[in-house]
């Protein structure tokens, strides 16, 4: 009975699949109306709009907008938009891969400012107009400027700010909070000695990007250069900034698993109090103030990151952007959506619905003075702070430099070279990158 | 007539989705394997012969990475066949709830690599992750052991994981293997007054060979094709790459597609010589 | 003597159940401990605060992770329901002819199916999404499922045709002496005694075609096709570590699969069990 009852089943199967091949048709065509639909421009039904038509957007999660918000964009414009919400990492795999086969991933992309370099030189992305006001009120957009054209527009900032636990400061008997690098090695060797704090400082060391960066703005905030004018290394800055890593690598004032746990796990450690000292994203002011991220609320203060004498007298920013790619078929509906989005009011609405920290200063500002950012401490006098440590503006190899260079720094941390035979190692790819 | 066209014609649609979806798409990549072709160079594709295996092969970075995925084959094929087979013996005890410890047995093959990566990670995360825990707590160390820094160690453990992910099938082949046995033949040894021993030496090994077989080449693609879990548990870094994560970097980080595009053959073609050496095991065709 | 193994047995049932579950277990814990509390420096295996939030976040209607991962779990069963269909009936057609037809270059067919078996992802993926592409087949589940086709067909058909050369042939030529065809033999004979390779290779595909993660990436990383196993890697990234919220999504994007081995089970276990006699 049951084997009857499987061999039914068995042909009934077989007989949907003759089925599902020929109902394929008609479903496919309407697959293909739909991608039409995106990419053909001025479509037929939104003409009652003022331009109309659609646009496809491809985002990570924290930069979808609300759909009141996405409603408001359609109703004022006529231009429909069509979410894709990809995760970070995969973004860049997206573009990648579309780009290898000529074609538009989407019409509106996320655009990583270390991704600019190597989107620029892929010729994937469409120059973007920008007004002289907003240049000015946007420090970051340089970042995302190559020989003069704006590549992409930044909608969320993010750039390195210093943070400290004033309790433990209190509790080791430090009064002041730190001007100088050296100051802060200092006071992480007093915080260990006293008992206060194991490991007070948070350093990311795994094989990953943000350690490399961590280096850069270490350097830069150091010695204010990084790179030289032919996108070598400045061995003075970075040496420097590496052998000050290797010190706290040595006296042990870095958790030994940041060694191996993710950057974002080594920034983290201040949130529980495990770490004192932190220089690391904006994101930390709300984290800090954040009961689910955080035990240690109120003790947490954001301060200018240090330097070299006094404190440093630049930033480095690591903001998103949006852009439009070269192979987009609606080129004008994506350049209204990014307008829209990174304008001063979207801005505003969107720190309020997506906690995302506005690129232009005087909406920071207003968030500030208004109370609608808490703790902020020092995070309007550092943004004023931003440059960027590439002169020639991001460069098309950044990703194979970036690899070269954490993995020498994680090497370095896990005492299999010391920090002259890493700035060696990853000099030598830098140096060979450059000349290319 | 019909009777000659009938085979082929059974055949087609496999033959159609083979050829249309895993073919024609190897023999484009060994095209663009040919070419120098980098994505931030877009003006400058050219036909390069075989200039970027002749690169690959004298990096140093690619022998790294080659040590590596050997290590890896050679540790996750070991123990999964060996674990894979007893646990099809376990799994074939006649118990009243053998029907759920089957069910349980499969879970961790239903979990997607990467998932599977992160849930290890947080087994062996080298600050307070259950393994640190566990040795703390049984007085074993006084502080959190890095699991994960050292080369052998962080790949001893990434095999481990693809092995508890691989068991599953090694085990339900074997068990649908040792199952599949006609019980005639059994009884007949029996009768034949033929020992527990010399009956599974004469009749079960023999006869589940071809199934471990079939076990140990799945489980060897799965060894060399390892990715999600490395990236899991030890992001991009040199230490415990293996000749995939170096493909996809070239590829897709630093957007070489012609090289990583000959990275990736060297890996199939290893996978290939180890393939026709599966393929006459698998092709000693049963006869009971 | 029985009693000694009834120990061994007990004793082996523990370590499977350890070494099998304990992941999960872990994953478990996790997905309740606050996040704060997971960089604790203790040896303390359960968090003192217990929280439900992950879940809460997930499972209650309307939130927005809650509602991607609900369609990402309607997504991998569609490809799976998909995949199946297309899958079975065409390695078993495969199976059927080359285990059981002698015909010209039999074993050349099968030798090239077999070794495609080492082909990596990687090796095909980029001019399929170039076919993809020309064919508007993207982010469409079907066309997805023919590329897991594609890639389970070797092994399938392999453990079929194995299946199916275990099946006398003396059985279906007496039935054929009796008038029947060869369909009809085949549906007669050889099917009925080949349910349970069938319904394990049913089981083997659906839990391959549940861990897919580069090929609909690529191919269909919409929201409308993506899978969970994307969507679980999704709380993991840049600047958002959500661990507990990743264990949690891990943990319920295991259930419907685990469900299915579940159910499964009965179907698998005694078909598989009709061939053998207990030795």
């Amino acid at each position: 009975m049951k084997k009857r009852l499987i061999s039914t089943l068995l042909i009934l199967s077989m007989t949907a699949v003759m089925a599902a091949g020929c109902s394929k048709e008609p479903a496919s065509d309407s697959n293909g109306d739909k991608t039409e639909d995106t990419s053909s421009g001025s479509n037929t039904e939104g003409n009652e709009g003022i331009e109309g038509g659609s646009i496809t957007f491809m985002a990570p999660d924290w930069a979808i907008p609300t759909d009141d918000q996405l409603k408001a964009f359609t109703d004022e414009t006529g231009i429909e938009v069509t979410v894709n919400e990809v995760g970070w990492d995969d973004i860049r795999d997206k573009m990648v891969t579309a780009a290898a086969g000529g074609q538009a991933v989407a019409d509106v992309v996320e655009v990583d400012w270390s991704w600019v370099g190597e989107f620029y030189a892929a010729d994937w992305l469409e120059p973007l107009e920008v007004s002289d006001e907003v240049k000015a009120d946007m420090p970051t957009l340089e970042t995302f400027t190559k020989d003069g054209n704006v590549l992409a527009i930044p909608y969320a900032n993010d750039y390195r700010l210093s943070y400290y636990n004033t309790k433990q400061y209190e509790d080791a008997g430090i009064k002041d909070e730190p001007q100088t690098w050296d100051e802060v090695y200092a006071n992480c060797k007093t915080l260990k000695e006293k008992g206060v704090c194991d490991y007070p400082f948070a350093l990311p060391l795994n094989a990953e990007e943000k350690t490399s960066t961590y280096l850069m703005w270490l350097a830069y905030t150091m010695n204010g250069v990084v790179f030289n004018d032919d996108g070598t290394l400045n061995k003075d800055s970075v040496l420097a900034a590496l052998k000050y890593e290797e010190q706290l690598i040595k006296d042990e004032l870095v958790d030994p698993a940041d060694k191996t746990s993710s950057g974002m796990d080594a920034y983290k450690r201040i949130l529980s109090g495990s770490a004192n000292f932190l220089t690391g994203p904006t994101s930390f002011v709300s984290k800090s103030t954040n009961e689910e991220d955080c035990s240690v609320i109120g003790q947490i203060t954001p301060i200018l990151v240090p330097g070299k004498d006094a404190k440093a007298t630049v930033t480095m920013a690591l903001p998103e952007a949006l852009g439009v790619t070269k192979f987009s078929e609606n080129k004008d509906a994506a350049k209204k959506f990014i307008e829209w989005y990174t304008s001063a009011e979207m801005q505003e609405a969107l720190n309020e619905t997506n906690t995302a920290i506005p690129t232009l200063n005087s909406v920071l500002k207003k968030l500030i003075d208004n109370g609608k950012i808490q703790n902020a401490g020092a995070m309007m006098e550092q943004a004023e702070l931003i440059a960027s440590p590439f002169p020639g503006g991001v460069p098309s190899y950044y990703a194979e430099m970036s690899n070269a260079m954490y993995n020498a720094i994680n090497k370095m941390a896990l005492g299999e070279m010391t920090a002259d035979e890493a700035y060696a190692e990853m000099e030598a790819k830098v140096t060979e990158l450059a000349a290319e | 007539m019909r009777k000659k066209i009938l085979p082929y014609l059974l055949l087609s649609p496999m033959i159609l989705i083979m050829g249309v979806l895993v073919f024609y798409p190897i023999i484009a990549t060994f095209s663009y394997s040919l070419k120098k072709w980098k994505l931030t160079a877009p003006n400058d594709i050219h036909m390069v012969g075989l200039r970027n295996y002749a690169a690959i092969l004298k990096s140093d970075s690619f022998w790294y990475s080659f040590q590596n995925t050997l290590f890896i084959l050679a540790v996750v094929v070991l123990l999964t066949t060996v674990l894979g087979f007893l646990t099809s013996i376990f799994l074939n005890i006649d118990v009243k709830w053998s029907g759920i410890l089957l069910a349980v047995a499969m879970l961790p093959w239903a979990l997607p690599p990467y998932v599977n990566g992160i849930l290890w990670k947080f087994v062996f995360s080298s600050g307070y992750g259950f393994m640190n825990k566990a040795v703390i707590g049984l007085g074993l160390a006084d502080k959190p052991i890095e699991w994960l820094s050292s080369r052998w160690s962080l790949l001893f453990i990434v095999s481990l994981v693809v092995t508890w992910r691989s068991i599953p099938f090694t085990a339900l082949v074997c068990l649908a293997g040792r199952q599949s046995i006609p019980g005639g033949l059994y009884e007949a040894a029996r009768i034949d007054g033929g020992s527990k021993r010399t009956i599974f030496q004469m009749i079960t090994l023999p006869l589940m060979l071809p199934f471990l077989a079939i076990g140990i080449t799945s489980t060897s693609v799965t060894a060399i094709n390892v990715f999600d879990e490395i990236i899991a548990l030890s992001g991009y870094s040199d230490l415990g790459k293996n000749i995939l994560v170096e493909s996809y970097m070239t590829t897709f980080s630093f957007l070489d597609f012609g090289k990583g595009s000959a990275v990736t053959y060297l890996v199939m073609l290893f996978a290939g010589i180890l393939g026709i050496f599966y393929l006459r095991s698998l092709n000693k065709e049963v006869e009971y | 003597m029985k009693f000694g193994k009834k120990i061994g047995y007990f004793i082996a049932l523990v370590i499977f159940l350890i070494l099998t579950l304990g992941p999960f277990l872990w994953t478990f814990v996790l997905s309740i401990t606050p996040e704060y509390a997971m960089m604790e420096k203790t040896t303390r295996l359960l968090p003192e605060v217990i929280t439900y939030d992950n879940y809460r976040e997930l499972l209650t209607s309307g939130t927005q992770k809650g509602s991607i991962l609900i369609t990402g779990i309607r997504n991998a069963l569609k490809a799976v329901g998909a995949t199946l269909i297309l899958g079975i009936p065409i390695a078993m057609m495969s199976a059927y002819a080359l285990s059981r037809m002698e015909f010209k270059g039999r074993l050349l067919i099968k030798n090239l199916l077999l070794i495609t078996m080492v082909i990596p992802v990687m090796a095909t993926i980029i001019p399929l999404f170039r076919l993809f592409v020309a064919r508007q087949w993207l982010d469409d589940v079907f066309w997805l499922s023919t590329v897991y086709v594609s890639s389970y067909l070797p092994m399938i058909t392999w453990l079929m045709s194995n299946y199916f050369a275990t099946i006398p042939k003396e059985l279906e030529e007496a039935a054929q002496i009796d008038g029947c065809g060869r369909l009809s033999s085949f549906l007669r004979i050889i099917l009925p005694t080949s349910y349970p390779i069938i319904l394990s290779a049913a089981l083997i595909m659906f839990l391959n075609t549940w861990s897919q993660f580069q090929i609909p990436l690529i191919l269909a990383s919409s929201l409308e096709t993506k899978p969970v196993a994307i969507v679980v890697s999704e709380f993991m990234t840049k600047d958002s570590v959500q661990y507990g919220l990743t264990a949690a999504a891990g943990i319920i994007a295991v259930l419907p699969p685990a469900a299915a081995a579940l159910i499964f089970r009965r179907f698998l276990v005694s078909g598989m069990m009709g061939g053998a006699v207990k030795g």
